[in-house]
């Protein structure tokens, strides 16, 4: 495996947006990418992820703000000049050449010499372990097969970014998997800078350095996967980022509340919340636990969902006044649980995010 | 198998039986006789081998300006008409494409004929088109009235190759450095070529084997093996062979069936990659 | 950043173009059509005076006669045929195809020459044949759009829920298929009835009268009603088609393009 000959670059967006009339598709973004890393942007559809990235290529134009490699300005680089490495979603490869004629592609259009050509895509075909493939034809190869070749034609040219454009939603589930480690391989071997753009979070969550999560054009919140996961910034990163119970909740005093008569703690907001005022609380369904229904100060229900997940079980409980409570238990602890069973369970989480309603 | 009888039947009967006849009769005398006899006016040079020649000609002209003019506004229709509008002209590209026949002819004879609104306006201009050989009766004719439904034709039948061209495809290019000239020439073009011969080989068909506007405009002015057949069968023409009309039928049918089977191979081609 | 962009360009050129090639016969042969008697000023004149010719009524009803007997053999034959072959009769699919693309391979004129040589008396001496011919002409358009419309319907799925709720075959098809494959069928309908109002080659070869040759013996005598006549038939042909191409097709799933 060989090393991208180029040193790494930092890759800045500064207030860019894309304006549509009314429309912000994108509204002043500001992100930054160190050298190396792999920074995925996630996100419902339209909120302005996928804009973004083809804007960085330049196969879009922002109204505003400022595009930067390595602190230099590249807004007016034409984009056959931007020497970035663009995978998109699906059916990009040339049907009409193959493997070997694709993965040459942009070292031809570069006027790469023939020796040095063959050799960088033998590399290539090596990278992604498909060397078997060199004359097969794109509509010859599975889905994930095109996709390696897809990434191996846009590293050929050692590209100083890489830019993926949600590259595995087209792909069977399981192949998903596989591919991904192999794009977070390649990207660490070759410590490339990487932005990679996709709604499946636990993609983003799987694979990447840091995660920005995008709602309507903005930036919701950025930072390392864990982070996101424990201390989620608003309540819409919350709820996308992993799974989330919204519970039905009432403030009882500066910084507790009552949920489901249980008390908890509040995370402290920008604004505080009013005593008396109705929030929904947002807990985690590892969060909450089962426990024996003599326990006085448990929620009791009735289990009306029991899905198995494998290792674990998803049972939802129907509780009054609250809609279905999702929790997440180990399959071994609840083999005996049937639907319609009574049940118990507890919050036990120290501090639970809470949101106006 | 059997409710699909009455059209085996049916399609057997009114198409297959009377093509299988005229080749049969074409391989026979005047006599009732097998002979080849039919087939000698049109293979050695003469009248009949001329004709063919000219429709052929005709077949090729056409279809080369109906596929180059076609295939430009196929581009610029799947690149610019989005939406309703594009819509609009798909709705009229099939009615231009379906028009022909007598109606055409007489549409091009009162716009561009001797007493015409168009050859008026030229000759008010400064310009009589009729000053030198031209004539819409002509060869010349035949090839501007063509046209009418060649281009329409060429829109319907390429525009889906030109649509396929995915938008994927330019911007990989682009992305991987190359100019919008190298993609054209190292994928684009590659990929439209068997949709574009295969379009042209159906407009070549459709010039070679169109017989009501031709009629109309050219009736013994220009020799073309359609009109002939219509003159011998009008009794308008006595040949030695009474049965010379079959052979130039077959005669027809053959070379049709060569431009055919190159559009069917053609579209083949073009598939293989859309998988 | 603006870049040059070739789009004005290239929509002005190929507009300009598509004016003179197809606007200017057409207008030109509009205002010809108008032109009054002896040339001068403008009049329905030659409109008129088309109508009140011998032959106009009698061979426009025989146009018709044949167009509509036409459309209805052809959705007698086709509608059943191509339910069958797209429910059970799969693997007759291609030849079935074939068969139906040959009228577009078979100049219409060796068909016409094989139509005198093979069709027996009987049928040859009544004008009643052009209705089969009418029908084979327009097989490969009708096919087509028969097979996309019930393409796009769940024919299958329609079928057998239909069948498991009990209704007859009769029933499946009058009640559940046709209705479901409406645009289909009225397409196959209009498109018949279109070339067959139209047709001249098979019909002048066989030396039949019908509208349209009619006409073309009628221009000799007065060019201008025949030119007339000719741009009416030409501009109603262009509204008929056009309503069967806006006619809303129906898109049995959704599909979600993601931006």
């Amino acid at each position: 495996m060989s090393k991208n000959d180029r040193d790494s670059c930092t890759l800045e967006l500064r207030g860019v947006s894309r304006h549509f009339g009314p429309v912000k598709a994108l509204d002043g973004l500001d992100l930054t990418v160190q050298p190396g890393e792999l920074v995925a942007l996630l996100g419902p559809s339209g909120c302005g992820k996928t804009t973004a990235l083809r804007i960085v290529a330049g196969l879009e134009v922002a109204t505003s703000g400022e595009l930067r490699l390595n602190g230099v300005r590249y807004n007016e680089t034409p984009v056959n000049h931007r020497d970035m490495g663009m995978v998109f979603q699906s059916y990009s490869l040339f049907p009409n050449l193959t493997v070997s004629q694709n993965i040459d592609y942009g070292l031809r259009a570069r006027k790469v010499d023939g020796d040095k050509r063959h050799k960088r895509v033998t590399e290539m075909l090596e990278l992604v372990a498909l060397e078997s493939k060199a004359n097969s034809y794109p509509h010859q190869l599975s889905g994930g097969q095109q996709q390696r070749v897809a990434l191996a034609r846009a590293l050929a040219i050692q590209p100083r970014v890489l830019l993926l454009d949600e590259p595995l939603s087209a792909l069977d589930a399981q192949v998903r998997g596989q591919i991904r480690e192999e794009i977070r391989r390649i990207q660490l071997d070759l410590g490339i800078t990487t932005l990679f753009v996709t709604h499946d979070q636990e993609e983003a969550m799987a694979i990447s350095d840091r995660v920005g999560v995008m709602s309507h054009g903005k930036l919701e919140q950025i930072d390392k996967p864990i982070v996101l996961y424990n201390s989620p910034a608003t309540s819409f990163v919350a709820t996308f980022v992993g799974l989330a119970n919204r519970i039905p909740a009432e403030i009882t005093s500066k910084g507790k509340a009552r949920v489901l008569n249980q008390k908890v703690n509040i995370l402290e907001s920008a604004e505080p919340f009013a005593e008396g005022s109705k929030v929904n609380v947002i807990i985690r369904p590892e969060s909450l636990e089962i426990v024996s229904e003599n326990d006085l100060d448990a929620t009791r229900g009735i289990v009306a969902l029991k899905s198995f997940l494998g290792p674990m079980t998803k049972v939802g409980i129907a509780v009054e006044g609250a809609p279905l409570i999702h929790l997440n238990i180990g399959s071994r602890d609840v083999r005996k649980l049937e639907i319609g069973d009574k049940i118990a369970f507890k919050i036990s989480s120290d501090e639970v995010m809470a949101e106006r309603v | 198998m059997l409710p699909l009888l009455p059209f085996f039947l049916f399609t057997g009967f009114f198409l297959i039986w009377p093509v299988v006849a005229v080749t049969l009769r074409s391989f026979q005398g005047n006599n009732n006789e097998w002979t080849l006899a039919n087939y000698r006016p049109i293979l050695h040079s003469g009248p009949y081998l001329h004709a063919f020649m000219v429709s052929l000609k005709l077949s090729l002209i056409t279809a080369l300006i109906g596929s180059l003019l076609g295939a430009f506004f196929a581009y610029v229709i799947v690149k610019y008409a989005r939406g309703k509008f594009g819509a609009v002209v798909d709705s009229i590209s099939a009615v231009f494409a379906n028009s022909g026949g007598v109606p055409l002819a007489f549409m091009f004879v009162a716009a561009f004929g001797t007493e015409g609104i168009v050859t008026k306006v030229l000759k008010d201009l400064g310009w009589d088109i009729y000053a030198g050989h031209f004539t819409i009766f002509s060869f010349t004719g035949v090839v501007m009235v063509y046209s009418f439904f060649q281009v329409p034709l060429m829109v319907l039948v390429f525009k889906p190759a030109i649509a396929g061209l995915r938008r994927e495809w330019e911007e990989a290019s682009i992305s991987l450095g190359a100019s919008a000239f190298t993609y054209w020439r190292r994928v684009g073009i590659p990929i439209l070529i068997p949709s574009f011969v295969g379009a042209f080989f159906l407009l070549f068909a459709g010039g070679f084997s169109a017989y009501a506007t031709a009629r109309a405009l050219t009736v013994g002015t220009v020799p073309l093996v359609p009109i002939i057949i219509g003159t011998l069968v009008d009794g308008n023409v006595i040949s030695d062979q009474t049965n010379l009309g079959d052979s130039l039928a077959v005669g027809m049918i053959v070379v049709a069936t060569i431009v055919m089977a190159g559009y069917i191979w053609a579209q083949r081609r073009a598939a293989k990659w859309r998988s | 950043m603006k870049r040059f962009s070739l789009k004005w360009p290239l929509v002005i050129s190929s507009s300009v173009l598509a004016f003179l090639i197809f606007i200017v016969p057409l207008y030109g042969a509009a205002v010809y059509s108008f032109k009054g008697n002896g040339g001068k000023g403008h009049s329905w004149v030659n409109y008129q005076w088309l109508i009140h010719q011998d032959g106009f009524y009698p061979s426009l009803i025989t146009s018709l006669k044949l167009a509509v007997l036409a459309a209805i053999l052809t959705l007698a034959l086709m509608v059943p045929t191509m339910v069958y072959l797209n429910l059970k009769g799969q693997k007759y699919k291609s030849l079935v195809d074939f068969l139906c693309i040959l009228p577009l391979i078979i100049p219409v004129v060796s068909l016409a020459i094989g139509a005198q040589v093979a069709m027996p008396k009987i049928l040859q001496n009544s004008e009643y044949e052009l209705v089969f011919f009418f029908v084979i002409i327009a097989l490969p358009y009708t096919y087509r759009a028969l097979d996309t419309s019930l393409q796009t319907v769940a024919l299958k799925t329609l079928v057998e829920a239909s069948r498991s709720l009990g209704a007859s075959w009769s029933s499946t098809i009058l009640l559940v298929i046709v209705p479901a494959i409406r645009s289909g069928i009225t397409g196959a309908l209009f498109l018949t009835f279109a070339l067959s109002i139209g047709e001249y080659t098979i019909t002048s070869l066989l030396h039949w009268e019908t509208f349209p040759t009619w006409t073309v013996v009628a221009a000799q005598q007065n060019i201008l009603g025949a030119i007339a006549i000719s741009v009416f038939s030409f501009v109603g042909a262009i509204a008929l088609l056009s309503v069967i191409a806006l006619l809303p097709k129906r898109n049995a799933q959704r599909v979600e393009v993601d931006e």
